[in-house]
Parts: C-alpha cells; structure tokens; sequence
C-alpha cells in the first residue's frame, strides 16, 4: 500500500495504481475524457492533467502511477491553468452547435466545457470538417466532426470487442477516427462505442433526433434475451420505449450491452405488435373483447380436455418468458390434468430428465469466469449466443487463461484459443470422450472403462494437457451441446472432466430463464409429454406462450405440422406471427417492458423487475391473462394479487443456488460410433433471430449477422457435388426442401453442412441436428 | 369650535376637494383611449409567440427542445424527427396559449432566434382549442409579422 496525499486528502492506494484511480477512491473527481477504467490508458485527450509536488509541470492523472508521498493538487493554479488551456484546445476543432447534436444534455465534453473551462473562445478561424462514413445500421457517425480524438472507441474494438474495426487514420490536425476503408463496424458489441463516446461523434442511429436525454424517464430491467440477466436500463417517453442502455453491474455484464440487448427495443414498437385479442371465426380473425376472448379459450380448452382427455392437451412457452408466466402455465395444464407442458423447445435429447439432481446451471458465478485460468467450451456458438460472456472469457483469456474449444464450426472467437478440436457433430461426444481418457492419463487415474475403445488424438491430448495444467478449470457446454442429441451424454462427458480436473462444469443459458423454467417447474416431469415428443406426436390442443413454434422449436416442419394438425391453438402472444395461420384464438400479451417478472440467470441469480411502460393496445401481461383463465377453467389457486406473490410461490422460500446441480445421476458413459457417410446439418440459431423482438427489430436485421443464411460447407464438399460458392442449392431434410444459396467455409469439418435455424429461409427445414442433403438448384 | 364653524361655512374642504377636480381637468390628458388609441410598446413586448423563417424560407427552429425544457407552464409540446435532407426539425411543435405565462423563456433560451414573442396582443379565441397554436399557426405569424421581429431583435442585439 502506497500513501498518497490528493488536494489534502489522504489515501491509501494499492502501488501501481494511477493518480486519477486515487482520486476517485478519495471522492475527488478529475476531469477527463480518454481515461476508462475498463480500457488501456492513452493519456491522449490531456484533460487529467494535475499538479504533482516537486514536478516543474502539469502530467496527465491517468498515466501518472501512485508513489509514496506523493502530493497531488487537483485544483491549484498550475492544475486549473492546464485544464482550461486544454478545453479550449479540445474546443477548437469542436464545433458549439451544441442544440442540433443528439449527444446534448448528456455530453461529457459540455459538462466539462461547463465545470472546467474558460467562459470564450479565442478561436475565431475555421473549424475541421470531417465527412461521415458508413460504419453500419446501428452506430452514426454523421457528426464526426465532433470527434476529440480520445481512442475510446478504438481501444474498445480491439480490447473488449477482440477485433480492430475502428482505427485513427492521418495525422495532426488531419487525423480521424474511421473504420477500415468501406467496411463497416460488425462487432455485436458495437453499440458501446456509443456509450464510451464523450462526445456526439458516435451516436446511435435508431434513436438519432428522437428525443432529448432530459425529457427520458429511466426503469431498471433486465434483459430477456440470453441467459446473462444483463441489468438494463430502459428509457420511455410518453409510454414508448425510446431506447436501453446498460446498468452497471460488475457481477453481470460489467458496463457493457450487447447490441442485442441494446437495439432490439425497436421490436416493442413494431407494427407486427398484435393489440387486441383475436378469434378465427369460419376462417376469418375477428377482434374482439378480453372477456370474450377468455371465455372462448376456457370453453374450447375444457373442451378438448373433456372429450379428448386431459393429455391431448399441450403448453409450449418458450425460455424468454418470465418466471411467473412459466409457473402460472405449468399450473394450469396441470390444473387441466395435463403435464405436457415445457419451455425447452430447442432441446432433443430429454433423456437427462429424472436423472438431474438440480436444475442445470452455468456451475458458477459469472463473475467467477474472469478468474478461470482453464476453459473447455464445448458446442457454443460463443460469441453470438453469449456476446458478453465471450468478452469476459476473452478478458480472461488477455489475463492468460488458456480457452480449449470443442465444436462443430470454427468461428473466430476474436481470442487466443490454445487449442481447438472442430468436429462433425456426431463426433462430438467422442472428442470429449478422447479428453476425458487423455485427462485421466494426464493425472495418472483410471478411466472409465466404457472409455476402452477410446484412443485419445493429439488435438485431444493437447486439450487434457492444458486443461490438467489448470487450477480453476472450467468446463462450459454451450447451446448447440444442449441441442445436441446426445445433450445428456455431453453433460456427462463435461462433469466428468471437470470433476478430473477439480473444475467445475456448467451450461451457458440459452434465455433469460433457462434455469427458472426449472425453478417453475414448467419441464413435464414424470408422466408429462417433452417438447419434442408433444410435437412429435401431435396434440388436439396447444396453448402456446410466446413461442413461434416454426422459429423455436428443435424441428420446424414438425412443430408447424403439429400446429396444423390441432383442433385448437390458443396464442398468447406479443406479436401477429405466423400463428394468423393456424391458431385459433390470440391473445395479445406483453413483452418484458410492459409487464413486471423474474427472470433467473444462467448463474441462478434471481433479479425481479417492473413494466417500464404501460402495454401498447390492449395487451396485457401474460401472467395476469393466465390468472384469468385459471379463474375461469375452475383451476384451485388462481387468486393473485400481483406478480410478486405469483413468483414467491413458484420458488417456495427456497435458496434458489441449492436447487441448481449439473450433476447427472445413474446415467453411464456410452460412446456411440459415429455415424457412417450423409451430411450432418449444424445449425446455429443466428443471433438475431434468437428472439421474437429482436427478429422485428429493424436496425438489427440490417447488419450483417442478421443477413440471410447460406448453406456453408468445406470447399471440398461443395466440389465433390459441383457446386461453386454463390450458386444457388437445395437443401432437403426428409421431405422437407428449401432453396439457399451455397458458401464455402473453411473451417467446417467434411461431411458437414452449416444451415442456419430459427429464421424464415430454412423455417421449411426440420431437426437441428441430423443429415441434409445439398444438391445443385 | 369656532375654527370648525369656518370651515362648514365656508364650505372650505368642499372647494379644496374641487381644486383637485379642477386641477386634473386642466391638466395633460393621460387616459389611454383603447382601442382608439394605444400606448406604446418596447422592443422586448412579449406577445403573441412567432415562429421565424430564414430569408430563403427555411424554418429556423432545429428541433433542440430547449424552450420545451425551460417553459415554467409546460405550455410548449415538441416531437422532433430526422428530416430527409437529415437535419434535425420539429414534426410537432404546439404551445397552449392559455397556458403560457409570457415569461419569454422560450425566446431567451432559442440558440437560433425561432420562438419570439411579437408585440401581437390583440387575439381571441371563440372556442375550446383555439389558443392552442400549431406550427403552421406559429409559422404564419411569423411570416406575417417578420418586418417587425427583425427590427425588434436588431434594436435588443446590442444589449443581447
């Protein structure tokens, strides 16, 4: 500990820590604009400059480290006369447009400006121009000219976001901040650049010149769209949500947001937005009121469920929804009589349930993962299913911890990855397998002899190595290992080598309540249908919980087959999708904004949070809609009060953590030798279409991940059918054909097909997983 | 007693109230005679509001939200949106007269001289609604009474 003394001040700082770090610990701010504490220092912007004791001149705060003794003057003279000659430098290429900028009333550079620098301007010459480039839909960069030079940006595509993708060209009074020339900024973290900005150069291009910082109210939220429970804050303006921007929360997502989280408020106030509850009447939707609606609904599912029996009576939610909608759900099909109900509509292999000692979890806290030296990161699509669980492990990687990857595409994960093994995804278990009997070996135990036939490889070997090397391991399945139809051998594999390891192992969680759709008891448990086997053997009826079941479900064609085939299918949903076509009642429910809930994290972390708005039309949040129709179909214990009482009865005053284990028990390690020949389709979800509100989002859907998929493949497999890279092919599944066009991709094993699920082009698909067929169009 | 006495007799307080009377009618005639007549006006009247154009046309109001934001009746109403040449301006921009005060905040507070109050007083409204003036409303006063605002902001600038 090093004693520093700041404007009379004492502090006590850890050594090599900056002045402007002390100053904070001593409540003193300094100003400053190129300072971030989660960036590198650059000490370019020089508005930190400070007086040091026995120093003949100002130095920069932020570059300047702690030593013992060391008096700091903040605000003497020398300090006072630095920091005002800097603002009117920084102020001379700025232009004072200050009332058309959209940065104005929550700029930095203003409030400086303000606090830290003289009343006029000397300047009287011309100011810079610099014209604006096209660095994608989602970040502006119209008013460039703004720019002070402070790198943040820059600093955080290559830190935080892995890659380069903003950088300062020329020099002096030329230099600028531009992306590559005609490329634009793809990170899906990009949209922070917006919040580290200090000034109006980089602003977000949805929200640009619709509303003043001022006139915003802001609710605390938590985002639905993976399993982080990112905290967020959501602005509205006259019962509209106008924009989200992160909370900090060190624990989750730090300071960032994902550009998912970020601009796919834009799908709350979509047109497809299905206002008023609909019922299909002799093939013709009329709208009409709530009452009539529920009655309708409780008449035709009672119905069903008395004349067909209460099994053939079937509830789909999908694991974006609350806590409460789930356990109200869940209550009601069983409440019917039924126990088909389930929120895990990606999943095909159920053969782990009964066999869980908890509900699966990520094994460990978020926070925990910055501080792994060891990861395995089987079957996850890292970067776009968990953009800002990537940037933690990628800082964790910059910190030296080794990432070992096993998966079935080679994506760059935009970090040092110490080895990887790129496998067919029936290959998959076996590659863990090899791992688990390389591991054992590494520290000298015996394995499991259903690893006899097992002959580890090099790649293999190499990831046992480092992983036996480790002292906090962790072992993580991603969500293409949870859709893997052998998930439950998957998790065995991974418990197992993370037990050799003295690791932990965990499941990165598709959605927002991955873990408390367990909590809430919405599996099927014993005697209940699972989400495939609903599907695969149609039900009369199926009350469907914001799902668009030929976008969320495992198997597309199946899932819509099955709509087809009901009787009923009532739709509580926020959106006129594709149920106009088959559904027979809809019901217009809230989405997360609109209504209060629970969403649990991947980490077990159970965070509440309120409507921000009221809901648009006549929607109404689902767990109030599903109270109604518990009331209404005579189920016991439908009388709630509020959201809150509805979730303090789904978790029972339980310790949420002692009810989460990856253990899986009385199951055996069985390898299955890999399937002979065919094509085997690995499907990622792609990260915009993950959801139903950010599949509306427009911005969104202009970048380039959300651009239509491709079938890609190896070079040589497209050789091997005469197809060359750009040329249109058919894709079949079964009976199923859908058109696209082909993609050479290098870094796909043979003998494998990368099409895309969960979007309208291969919505004409079935399973996930399984072969395909391509042949020339 | 007898002092009182005079003064009734007399009838003393009688004509010293008349010359107060007698005063005042030969006096300078200080009564405005409305609407015949009018008393003059300072180039800081704070009237009816005016939305101003430049010389070639363009709105001057950028859509900045200031005077929305400084407005101490909440009288002023914006909504703003991109336009297609991509400047900032206002697709709204409404103030309730029966609300607004004439404090001349709005105008104080406009980075582009766009909101003035002009020396406009004498309006009316027939009915519910009326006061509740509109951009285009706002923009035709200003156009109307433009001649006068420019003379008016030319005399404030040098105190400005």
């Amino acid at each position: 500990m090093i004693n520093v003394e700041i404007d009379g001040k004492h502090v006590e700082i850890e050594a090599g820590r900056s002045v402007i770090e002390a100053a904070q610990r001593a409540g003193i701010y300094i100003p400053h604009f190129c300072y971030h504490k989660k960036l590198s220092i650059a000490a370019s912007c020089r508005m930190c400059l400070v007086q040091v004791e026995k120093v003949p001149k100002p130095v920069p705060a932020c570059a300047t480290t702690v030593s013992e003794g060391m008096k700091v003057f903040t605000a003497s003279e020398m300090a006072v006369k630095a920091q005002q000659g800097v603002m009117e430098f920084l102020l001379v290429n700025h232009p004072l447009d200050c009332p058309v900028c959209d940065q104005g009333g929550e700029c930095q550079l203003q409030d400086i400006a303000v606090g830290y620098g003289t009343g006029a301007s000397r300047y009287r010459e011309e100011k810079r121009v610099v014209l604006h480039k096209n660095i994608g839909p989602l970040v502006s960069t119209e008013e460039m000219s703004r720019c002070i030079n402070c790198t943040r940006c820059v600093r955080f595509c290559q830190e935080i976001a892995g890659q380069m993708e903003m950088g300062q060209a020329f020099r002096g009074e030329h230099a600028e901040i531009m992306s590559f020339v005609g490329k634009t900024v793809d990170s899906e973290l990009s949209g922070n650049i917006i919040d580290l900005c200090p000034v109006g150069a980089l602003t977000s291009r949805p929200f640009r010149y619709s509303a003043r910082s001022w006139e915003l109210s802001q609710r605390k939220s938590v985002s639905p769209h993976d399993g982080l429970g990112t905290n967020l804050s959501v602005h509205t303006k006259d019962n509209r949500v106008m924009r989200v921007l992160p909370v900090e929360n060190e624990d989750i997502n730090e300071c960032w947001l994902s550009d998912k989280e970020r601009f796919s408020y834009e799908g709350l106030n979509s047109a497809e937005r299905l206002t008023k509850p609909m019922i299909k009447q002799e093939g013709k939707w009329n709208e009409v009121e709530w009452p009539v609606a529920l009655e309708y609904v409780a008449n035709a599912v009672s119905q069903v469920a008395n004349c067909a029996g209460n099994s053939e009576v079937g509830a789909l939610a999908t694991p974006h929804s609350t806590l409460e909608e789930l356990y109200l759900l869940q209550k009601l099909a069983r409440g019917l009589g039924s126990n088909n109900v389930d929120f895990r509509l990606r999943q095909s292999d159920f053969s782990a349930d009964g066999k869980q000692a908890g509900a699966p979890w990520l094994g460990m806290a978020v926070a925990d993962l910055s501080k792994a030296d060891r990861l395995l990161i089987a079957g996850s699509f890292l970067r776009k299913d968990h953009p800002l669980l990537a940037q933690r492990i990628r800082q964790a990687a910059r910190k030296g911890a080794q990432v070992n990857i096993v998966h079935s595409v080679d994506d760059d994960l935009l970090m040092k990855v110490a080895n990887k093994a790129v496998v067919a995804p029936d290959a998959m278990a076996n590659m863990l397998a090899q791992i688990l009997k390389a591991l054992a070996a590494e520290k000298k135990m015996a394995a499991d002899v259903s690893l006899k036939e097992i002959e580890a490889g090099s790649t293999a070997v190499a990831i046992a190595r480092s992983l036996a090397g480790g002292e906090r391991v962790a072992v993580l399945l991603g969500n293409f290992a949870q859709q893997h139809p052998q998930a439950a051998q998957l998790q065995l594999l991974a418990q197992n080598i993370a037990a050799l390891c003295g690791g932990k192992s965990g499941f990165l969680g598709e959605a927002a309540n991955s873990v408390g759709g367990y909590l809430a008891n919405a599996a099927p448990g014993a005697g209940g249908m699972n989400a495939a086997a609903m599907l695969a053997a149609p039900r009369k009826a199926y009350i469907l919980l914001h799902a668009e079941p030929e976008l969320d479900c495992a198997n597309s064609q199946q899932a819509l087959s099955a709509m087809y085939a009901a009787d009923l299918v009532v739709a509580l949903s926020a959106y006129k999708h594709h149920a106009v076509d088959y559904a027979n009642v809809l019901l217009p429910v809230a989405p997360f904004t609109e209504t209060s809930g629970t969403f649990v994290s991947t980490e077990g972390r159970v965070q509440s949070f309120k409507g921000a708005v009221k809901p648009l039309g006549e929607a109404r949040p689902a767990w109030k809609v599903l109270r109604v129709l518990g009331n209404l179909l005579n189920v016991a214990g439908f009388d709630y009060d509020s959201s809150e009482a509805v979730r303090d009865e789904a978790l029972g005053g339980k310790d949420v953590l002692s009810c989460l284990n990856n253990t899986l028990q009385g199951e055996a390690i069985r390898i299955t030798p890999a399937s002979t020949g065919g094509l085997q389709r690995v499907a990622e979800v792609p990260i915009y279409s993950a959801d139903a509100i950010a599949r509306r989002a427009p911005a969104l859907q202009k970048t380039r991940d959300a651009a239509t998929p491709v079938a890609a493949m190896h070079a040589a497999e497209l050789k091997k059918i005469g197809v060359s890279p750009g040329e249109k092919v058919k894709v079949s599944q079964g009976e199923n054909t859908v058109l696209m066009v082909a993609a050479a991709d290098s870094g796909l094993p043979a003998g494998v097909a990368r099409v895309a699920a969960g979007h309208a082009v291969t919505a004409g698909l079935g399973a996930m997983f399984g072969n395909v067929t391509v042949e020339r169009a | 007693m007898a002092n009182n006495f005079f003064k009734t007799f007399l009838l003393l307080e009688l004509l010293k109230g008349l010359s107060v009377t007698g005063r005042y009618f030969f006096a300078r005639h200080i009564t405005v005679e409305y609407p015949d007549e009018k008393t003059p006006q300072g180039f800081r009247f704070r009237g009816l509001h005016a939305q101003r154009r430049y010389a070639n046309g363009e709105e001057r109001c950028i859509g900045c939200k200031l005077c929305e934001a400084v407005c101490p009746a909440l009288a002023i109403k914006i909504e703003i949106a991109e336009r297609e040449d991509g400047t900032r301006r206002t697709t709204q921009y409404d103030i309730d007269l029966t609300k607004c005060i004439f404090c001349g905040f709005c105008e104080e507070s406009c980075p582009v001289d766009a909101i003035v109050e002009t020396r406009v007083f004498e309006y009316h409204g027939e009915k519910c609604g009326d006061l509740y003036y509109t951009k285009p409303m706002l923009l035709a006063n200003g156009d109307k009474h433009e001649e006068q605002i420019a003379m008016d902001r030319a005399a404030d600038a040098k105190y400005r």
